[in-house]
């Protein structure tokens, strides 16, 4: 483990527990941290600029994986009761021409609710979601203010997951 | 839904949005808010997982930079703007470039003395800048190759997902995904900061993904990424040298590239570490009575070299 990296997890043991715990992990929350403390034992890291946020990253990082299989084998079930069932196809491989079709005219849409938003709010979502800049990178390089740039960031999200939703139950 | 849910969906996106920027530090209000309402994370799990599907949605595309409008003087070049501030380093703007051996007649290659920085525009956009005894290779004809032989370079790229920057280290090939990033090449190691967007290590093996924030060393050790203060990457441009628990040995390594100097350390200074931040001073005298006692060492200069031993004894 990075020096001093398990030094810091010892003394924020606590904190991190907590916040497992509001994050919903109920009873798992001891066992979640023990998994965070073998993992960085099991990888050497090399040293770490910034612990207690890279930790803290870790185990909301965990929390998102176990949220996104339970959901996943939730939808999968729904499919089972629905006599959808079988195998689920891994959506990466084998989609079928009308499927590519629809896809591509989401990508399409997806790009007009973008443009729709104005260059600048395009750029700085493409900027902190595709390319993984900061906001306060952003708004520095764009010479705009840190608001604007969260303004411009809510409006992007919103308009997307709109969409997301709109297409997810068309 | 009703309002109160639609207040909680208001600010668990606030939160997406917060806790996504590589700079978040504010987990403390977040477990707060958290813990505020249990309905809280569910909210924020929901669109965590929204957000993670939007990547199918948005497919990486070049960031096309918005026409200037005439209402929003504010709005400047993204890349540009780094150069224009780049002080000194832009001074040295025209490279004399110097034509090495090469097979092919398109292929050149640029070397820089120690101490001596260089700024290489190539024709897409995208600059290189060269630290002190560094030696690179650029194709004429291909502006999205380059090679770095030896030494310490930064990258800012302009980014063309149909056709990505890649930089040759050695056996090792780093691609760019819209990116500003440092690289250092020596005999004994290769070590990469990103500081902005994104870089792939070996593309086609390994394929590790470098966001900003991070960095890869690959040496003695084997090959390890871990993080790095975006500000840190690069920071010999400013005059400066940032570390993070770094070998001194590398610190040594930097500063001899940086100033044109030789380094050299007693076995015990071999293991030790260094956190901080050194100013670039060309004269080597002053720039070792600051920075060897920040590291817990003294300098001792030794004909042409300098010699880092361990102690806050005085200099000479």
């Amino acid at each position: 483990m990075a020096t001093g990296l398990s030094a810091i997890f010892m003394a924020n043991r606590p904190a991190l527990l907590r916040f497992l715990r509001a994050r919903g992990a109920g009873d798992d929350a001891e066992d979640l941290l023990q998994d965070m403390w073998m993992k960085l034992e099991a990888k050497d890291l090399g040293p770490v600029s910034d612990p207690l946020p890279y930790l803290y990253r870790m185990a909301n990082n965990l929390m998102l994986d176990r949220y996104r299989s339970a959901t996943r084998r939730e939808r999968r079930e729904q499919d089972w009761a629905e006599g959808a069932g079988g195998v689920m196809a891994d959506p990466n491989e084998d989609i079928a021409v009308d499927d590519r079709m629809v896809l591509n005219e989401q990508l399409n849409e997806a790009r007009a609710v973008l443009r729709d938003l104005g260059p600048r709010v395009e750029l700085v979502f493409r900027l902190f979601r595709i390319e993984g800049v900061g906001q306060r990178v952003i708004a520095d390089e764009l010479g705009v203010s840190l608001t604007t740039v969260e303004k411009d960031l809510q409006k992007a999200y919103r308009a997307m997951l709109t969409l997301k939703q709109k297409m997810d139950t068309e | 839904m009703n309002g109160a849910e639609a207040m909680i969906n208001e600010e668990a996106l606030g939160w997406v949005i917060q806790t996504r920027d590589p700079a978040f530090s504010d987990w403390d209000g977040f477990t707060a808010w958290l813990e505020a309402d249990p309905a809280h994370a569910s909210a924020y799990d929901a669109l965590m997982l929204a957000d993670s599907e939007l990547d199918s949605l948005v497919p990486p595309e070049p960031v096309a930079m918005p026409p200037i409008a005439a209402n929003d003087p504010g709005v400047r070049a993204r890349h540009p703007l780094r150069w224009i501030g780049g002080g000194a380093v832009a001074a040295a703007l025209v490279a004399a470039v110097s034509l090495g051996v090469a097979n092919r007649s398109d292929i050149y290659s640029v070397t820089t003395r120690p101490g001596e920085t260089r700024l290489i525009a190539l024709d897409d956009g995208t600059k290189v800048e060269l630290n002190g005894g560094t030696t690179m290779r650029f194709d004429r004809k291909d502006a999205r190759f380059a090679a770095l032989d030896a030494g310490e370079a930064a990258f800012t790229v302009r980014h063309d997902a149909a056709n990505p920057f890649r930089v040759t280290v050695g056996d090792a090939v780093f691609e760019d995904a819209g990116t500003v990033f440092n690289i250092v090449h020596t005999d004994a190691a290769t070590r990469i900061g990103v500081s902005e967007g994104k870089v792939i290590y070996n593309p086609q093996a390994e394929a590790i993904a470098l966001p900003a924030g991070r960095a890869l060393a690959d040496d003695a050790q084997g090959l390890r990424v871990m993080d790095i203060a975006p500000a840190a990457v690069a920071s010999w441009r400013q005059g400066q040298l940032v570390y993070s628990n770094a070998p001194v040995t590398q610190v040594a390594e930097d500063a001899a590239r940086s100033l044109g100097l030789t380094v050299q350390f007693t076995p015990q200074v071999q293991g030790m570490r260094f956190t901080g931040t050194l100013r670039l001073d060309r004269d080597p005298e002053r720039f070792f009575a600051q920075a060897a006692p920040l590291m817990g060492l003294s300098a001792v200069r030794q004909g042409d070299a300098w010699l880092l031993k361990e102690g806050n004894g005085p200099q000479n």
